[in-house]
């Protein structure tokens, strides 16, 4: 094990009516992977944002090289050899690759900027890395894996000696993750310092060296990945145990209703000729890459694209749909991938979110009835658990579980029939996914017809009664849950390409 | 290291700003200043530390009665413009449009009424009828054909002003006096020494507080100005509601026509681009974000009397109306700056 580099010692840091950070410890060592992992809101993120100077300390001791430095701004932070790759990409899908990777910095040439010295440096980046990226590509015309690749190609640019992966995988295919954990092992070689956080237990096991576990802003401790199991790491993070093991049989009986049934449904490049049936009380797993067209599929069944061609039978009947009203009047509920951009509106409260696909049904005549909208966001704050001080509470104050359950209740009060999850538990800790999980089941149980869009094998073998696979705009396969693994999903989601 | 005996300038005043700040947040948590509005108390105290500043600065002319009157007058049609761009900018949007298409209203219907002989009624009809119908117009194309409200409204304000111009053969229109035929519409504003006009005001002031804040309209509007994709996808007709904004906005300024004239009897073809600056500025202080999702009719009513009481103070100070061109200009940077560093510190 290389010798320490970084070492965060007793950081505090409180927000009003916030503690944040509860005196933690974190330890970089050279060459070594560092997961740091907690549920949201632990504070990982604070936690790095002190680092690269976006937050300040309230007190505590950062130790880089040997020496005690306190960074003002990220740029320092960088020029000292420390940099985050985030989660959301910061990239200017306008320029090429190459005048991404060196904007701020560019080589000049006189007052020109010398667009081919930045080319042939991009390019030797790349072959460090050993992946193929044309340096002149416009960068809006890569996959969001590349462009995450190019991303890290400017963070090794800067000659970082620590860089922060922040949950780097969650757009990314599973070759993708693949070969960023080939230039991860790399970089670990290299003798740099990795600080990676991500939700995926997998990728932890496989990647990383020692975990360190914060738990509502404080320090729970640190394990060496290969001594301690994934129930180790899970308990610390939570306190209990909570994986399941993935759902054997449908339990929805052959001869249930077919309540939606999808014919030759097409939308642009992305769905081509989508054909499926949706049986009463099912849960319909769709799996594929990212990009196989899922989402697509579904927008374009709710009306929130619109379609070229295809047919949509709701309970049997023939239905036009237009628009997300058209869809709503069917019953149809969509829950979608991004909840922030689609599915709340932040600046608003619990209750006014709750009641927003259904407020005709609050109104006392032209005025909305806020005592009832109140009552009926209570009702299903408590159905579903929901954590929030009360319903009055804006949703941009709640984590990311608890809006969730927000969308889910929005559309409990339209008691619709057909609900679409569209990656219902992106982004969303591991406690309050199984809260999702369970809530899904009961829906089912109850009669609720459910698609899932979910890019989490784990999450498409324990959930689902049926799985449809897509790849690159087509449906190229169906499957039983009793005949589903891992490995004939992958089969199926990778057909098209190969 | 923390030592504050080396700390730096800067550091002190970081520090200073900072102490500044728990403070404010202090009182901000204070339930009546909840209640009520940080924002607003801190306009209110404004407003009158402003009106005291004038009666100091001109040796106590500026106290009498008249100059109250007088900036009312200028505060109600101004404030109606302020309350119908509030709808707008509660969505999300912007309307320039409002200051010509209210004088094209007031020019349009005045023509009606002494060129065409049409009764007093009527022409206060027409005037509401116009504004609806720029609003329709404006609101239509940004909502349904996705024409930017900035362009949009720009284009409609030009349109006002030449259809205004042509209408009346680029005369001005003088309505008339309050003791002629018709002269009844100038007991809208004031009978006697009693502000009907403030009455009035304040009643449409309330009205259109309880469609922002207690019927679907209001909700729907604030709601798309936020996340106007969140408020489609939940199945709500967002074209129809972000239409309605301008709708709305649009009979305001139809009505506050008839204020003008009220209150100046003659309008002139070509004009009224300055006051799409000052009812933007009063609603913006007031609290209203440019970004949508955030209005405040209370904020919007104080806001006005604040623009307005300064056009008052800097006449009776013995400047020109340039120099209020300039001081809305910086209010209106100035209010959409704070608006900006609000939005920033909450993210």
């Amino acid at each position: 094990m290389g010798e320490v580099i970084l070492t965060m010692k007793d950081i505090d840091k409180s927000f009003p009516g916030v503690h944040a950070l509860d005196h933690v410890d974190l330890e970089v060592r050279k060459g070594e992977v560092l997961a740091l992992m907690g549920e949201n809101g632990a504070g990982k993120s604070t936690l790095m944002k002190v680092l690269t100077g976006i937050y300040k300390k309230d007190s505590g001791t950062i130790t880089y090289e040997g020496k005690e430095v306190e960074f003002s701004n990220t740029r320092e932070a960088q020029d000292a050899g420390i940099v985050i790759v985030h989660q959301e990409l910061n990239m200017l899908s306008h320029l090429t690759v190459a005048q991404n990777i060196f904007i701020g910095r560019e080589f000049k040439k006189g007052i020109r900027i010398d667009d081919k010295k930045m080319n042939e440096e991009a390019k030797k980046l790349f072959d460090r890395m050993n992946i193929d990226i044309d340096p002149r590509e416009m960068m809006g015309r890569l996959t969001v894996g590349k462009q995450q690749m190019c991303e890290i190609a400017k963070a090794i640019s800067h000659d970082a000696k620590v860089i922060i992966f922040d949950e780097p995988s969650a757009a990314l295919t599973e070759t993708e993750i693949q070969e960023l954990f080939k230039i991860i092992r790399d970089l670990k070689e290299k003798g740099i310092g990795i600080v990676y956080i991500s939700h995926r237990m997998d990728e932890i096991k496989v990647i990383t060296d020692r975990v360190t576990v914060m738990r509502d802003g404080s320090y729970v401790g640190t394990l060496i990945t290969k001594d301690s199991t994934k129930d180790d790491i899970i308990n610390m993070m939570v306190g209990r145990v909570i994986y399941e093991d993935p759902k054997t049989e449908s339990t929805v009986p052959k001869d249930a209703p077919v309540v939606l049934k999808v014919e030759h449904l097409n939308a642009g490049k992305m769905v081509q000729d989508v054909s499926f049936e949706l049986h009463k009380g099912e849960i319909l797993g769709f799996s594929g890459l990212m990009g196989a067209g899922r989402t697509e599929t579904a927008r374009a069944l709710f009306g929130a694209d619109p379609m070229d061609s295809g047919d949509i039978y709701v309970n049997g009947k023939k239905v036009t749909i237009k628009s997300p009203q058209d869809a709503v009047k069917c019953g149809i509920g969509y829950l979608s991938e991004d909840r922030k951009r689609y599915g709340i509106v932040v600046q608003k409260s619990v209750a006014e979110n709750t009641t927003m696909a259904t407020l005709e049904q609050y109104m006392k005549g032209i005025f909305i009835d806020k005592k009832k909208e109140k009552e009926v966001a209570e009702k299903y704050v408590e159905s579903l658990a929901t954590k929030t001080p009360d319903v009055d509470q804006l949703v941009v104050n709640l984590s990311g579980g608890n809006q969730q359950k927000v969308v889910i209740a929005k559309w409990l009060t339209r008691d619709c029939d057909i609900l679409i999850f569209d990656e219902p538990t992106r982004g969303i800790d591991v406690g309050a996914k199984n809260e999702i999980y369970k809530l899904m089941n009961s829906l089912a149980a109850e009669g609720k017809a459910i698609i899932m869009i979910s890019s989490e094998m784990t999450e498409i073998l324990r959930m689902s009664d049926r799985i449809v696979v897509m790849c690159e705009g087509k449906k190229t396969g169906e499957l039983d849950i009793s005949e589903a693994t891992q490995e004939n999903i992958m089969n199926m989601a990778t057909r098209e390409i190969e | 290291m923390s030592s504050g005996r080396f700390l730096t300038q800067g550091q002190k005043t970081r520090n200073l700003i900072e102490v500044g700040g728990r403070r404010v947040e202090k009182i901000k948590q204070n339930p009546f200043v909840k209640k009520v509005g940080f924002n607003r108390i801190v306009l209110c105290f404004v407003l009158i530390l402003m009106y005291g500043l004038f009666c100091v600065l001109t040796q106590g002319k500026f106290a009498g009665m008249q100059r109250i009157l007088s900036a009312l007058n200028y505060a109600y049609f101004l404030g109606f413009l302020s309350l119908g761009v509030t709808f707008v900018i509660a969505t999300g949007g912007i309307d320039f449009s409002i200051g010509p298409v209210m004088f094209c209203c007031a020019l349009v219907s005045g023509y009606s009424l002494t060129a065409h002989g049409v009764p007093m009624g009527a022409a206060i009809v027409i005037s509401i009828f116009v504004g609806l119908a720029f609003g329709l117009f404006n609101g239509y194309l940004v909502a349904y054909w996705s024409v930017p409200s900035f362009i949009t409204s720009m284009a409609s304000m030009n349109i006002a002003k030449g259809l205004a111009s042509v209408f009346t053969k680029t005369q001005s229109v003088s309505w008339p006096q309050a003791t002629a035929e018709g002269g009844w519409y100038r007991s809208l504003i004031k009978v006697g020494d009693i502000p009907v006009g403030l009455f009035i005001f304040l009643a449409v002031a309330i009205v259109c507080a309880i469609i922002l804040n207690k019927t679907k309209i209001g909700r729907y509007i604030l709601s798309l100005g936020s996340n106007k994709e969140a408020v489609r996808l939940s199945g709500v007709d967002v074209k129809k509601w972000e239409m309605i904004s301008y709708i709305i906005c649009g009979l305001l300024v139809g009505i506050g026509a008839i204020f003008y004239v009220a209150a100046y009897t003659t309008v002139q073809p070509g004009y009224g681009d300055q006051y799409n600056n000052e009812a933007i500025a009063g609603c913006v202080m007031g609290g209203t974000s440019m970004a949508g999702g955030l209005a405040s009719i209370s904020g919007t009513v104080i806001g006005v009397f604040i623009i307005a009481l300064l056009q008052e103070g800097i006449l009776a100070l013995g400047f020109t109306k340039d120099y209020q061109l300039i001081i809305t200009g910086v209010i209106v940077i100035a209010a959409v700056f704070s608006d900006v560093v609000a939005r920033r510190r909450k993210n």
